[in-house]
């Protein structure tokens, strides 16, 4: 299973053979739509590996970076399509919740002080929310890590595709002019 | 020898997610699907398209319409030979989300991807339609731009003029915003039209003094919100007749602008002495019956050619990108996995620019 997550300012992909893991972290500002692939196929070809041979994906369906959540989710879509092989998306509350006891709430951090927050009990989750605070984000390679393993436990489960975890609204404001009055 | 070759082309760059598939062949190129998702009901309530709502709709609507356009066409991946994606330029998020699917389908095939530009794709659609051979003259009029080209190739575009500042499609569409009329404005500021008279209320046409082929919207804009409120403050609203004589007085004078400069483009082009002179007009305004009927009748005046694509190849589709992407196959113009989404990528880099500058480069 070849995973990938594209959240923050990072590129993070990580092959699950078996049980062994291998990952690799590049850290960047701007340009994971250029670098992704790439560094999906250097991963593969390190493993000795082709596209052929896995059995499916998994990406990092965010909360963070806007931008970056479309193109993993957009990425992991087209592969998935591509190779006929289901992709298996996992946000990152999930993934920092890896291993760890239910219930509890994860809080992850946003833009300009604040966090992003979900509570996550044995079966299901509360709807996250955006509060504000502080908080400490996980290291890329924890990230995908965790990303591989939770999804390698869904593999074959009827699960919705892929889809980006905002959980702010889009930042739009409706029209403010008002029509004119059309007269009889 | 000519080589049959299938395409898959991919649209995101503005509000529609579109996906077609496209065969080319020696008697010429067949559309075997053209799918498009529009996303006007999204749009609805905030007067414009907003690009993160756009992005976000863009972002799971893209393979959804890859699988609809290969079951229509009854094809699988397997029996295409390439991957024609729009890379710009557009809404940064549509045109990334587009791309990044293009990329994954490519590299989980192996087939070559293209990265096509937004603007080429109307460009070369003449070609797809009516096979028309270079060089031909392009008056490309839509919600997002309005310029004149002389295709000369498939990667060589000439621009003799354009827009200085607003699109006369986003000219119609806040036209219909200021009229209570619904969006996308340009059939109902149309439909409104015909029962008008374009002389009541007198309309500026800028530039038409100036030489060259360089056109202006906006004072088009302010003049019909001028003309609209003076009716307002004498009567309190608007009757349907007042809205039917602005509306036919808008649309006679961006006829009029449109078809005073190609005249001047066609002159510019038929210097070049082409030996079947054409003028192809392309993009959603080029649906609007008087416009469409103004040029066709230019062209007769000047022994040209004069086509128009069907309306389903005029506005955004994804049929003119896996054709422009067959011409680029054809071409050996192939991209790698590093393909980039370009917000701004104007056709002709030669040509100065006419909108936006600095850091992010020209617009047009």
């Amino acid at each position: 299973m070849l995973a990938f997550d594209t959240s923050a300012a990072h590129c993070a992909v990580a092959l699950l053979c078996g049980e062994r893991i291998v990952s690799s972290v590049a850290l960047m500002a701007v340009g994971q739509a250029e670098e992704l692939i790439p560094a999906l196929e250097d991963l593969l070809t390190q493993e000795g590996l082709v596209w052929r041979d896995l059995d499916a994906l998994a990406v990092g369906t965010g909360p963070g970076n806007f931008t970056g959540i479309r193109i993993g989710v957009a990425a992991a879509r087209g592969l998935a399509l591509g190779l006929g092989i289901q992709a298996i998306g996992v946000s990152g509350f999930e993934a920092a919740a890896f291993g760890l006891p239910r219930p509890l709430t994860v809080t992850l951090p946003a833009l300009r002080r604040q966090i992003y927050a979900q509570r996550l009990h044995e079966d299901r989750a509360d709807a996250p929310e955006v509060t504000d605070g502080m908080a400490e984000a996980m290291s890329a390679e924890a990230l995908v890590t965790a990303i591989v393993r939770i999804a390698a436990k869904r593999v074959g489960q009827d699960l919705p595709r892929p889809a980006p975890l905002y959980v702010r609204a889009a930042d739009a404001v409706p029209a403010r002019d008002p029509a004119p009055t059309i007269l009889p | 020898m000519t080589q049959t070759l299938t395409l898959l082309g991919i649209e995101s760059s503005c509000d529609d997610t579109a996906a077609a598939v496209v065969r080319s062949g020696a008697d010429g190129a067949l559309i075997l699907s053209s799918f498009v998702w529009g996303q006007t009901a999204l749009h609805a309530d905030f007067g414009g398209v907003v690009p993160e709502i756009a992005a976000r709709a863009h972002a799971e609507r893209v393979d959804l319409c890859v699988e609809r356009a290969l079951a229509e066409a009854d094809l699988s991946l397997s029996d295409l030979d390439g991957i024609a994606v729009t890379a710009g330029p557009g809404l940064i998020g549509g045109v990334m989300s587009g791309v990044m699917c293009a990329k994954g389908l490519a590299a989980a095939t192996g087939l070559p991807l293209i990265g096509v530009n937004h603007l080429a794709g109307h460009a070369l659609t003449p070609r797809l339609t009516d096979n028309l051979a270079f060089p031909y003259l392009m008056l490309l009029v839509s919600g997002g731009h309005c310029q004149f080209l002389i295709v000369h190739g498939t990667d060589r575009f000439e621009r003799i003029g354009g827009t200085i500042d607003d699109a006369p499609g986003e000219a119609f569409d806040k036209t219909a915003k200021l009229l209570a009329l619904p969006q996308p404005g340009g059939p109902h500021v149309e439909r409104e039209a015909r029962a008008g008279d374009p002389r009541r209320f007198p309309m500026p046409r800028p530039l038409m003094d100036r030489p060259g082929c360089d056109m202006s919207f906006s004072g088009l804009k302010t003049a019909l919100l001028r003309a609209r409120d003076s009716v307002i403050a004498e009567k309190g609203g608007l009757t349907v007749a007042d809205r039917a004589d602005l509306c036919a007085a808008f649309q006679l004078a961006v006829c009029d602008i449109l078809v005073g400069k190609s005249h001047r483009a066609l002159d510019n082009y038929l210097a070049l002495r082409p030996a079947v002179p054409a003028f192809a007009v392309a993009g959603g305004v080029a649906a609007n019956g008087p416009v469409r009927a103004a040029l066709s009748a230019l062209c007769d005046e000047h022994q040209t050619r004069f086509t128009a694509p069907p309306l389903s190849l005029c506005t955004d589709n994804a049929a003119m990108i896996a054709y422009a992407g067959v011409e680029r196959l054809l071409l050996g113009l192939v991209d790698d996995m590093r393909l980039a989404a370009r917000p701004r990528w104007p056709l002709d880099p030669a040509a100065p620019a006419l909108l936006g500058s600095g850091k992010k480069g020209a617009k047009a």
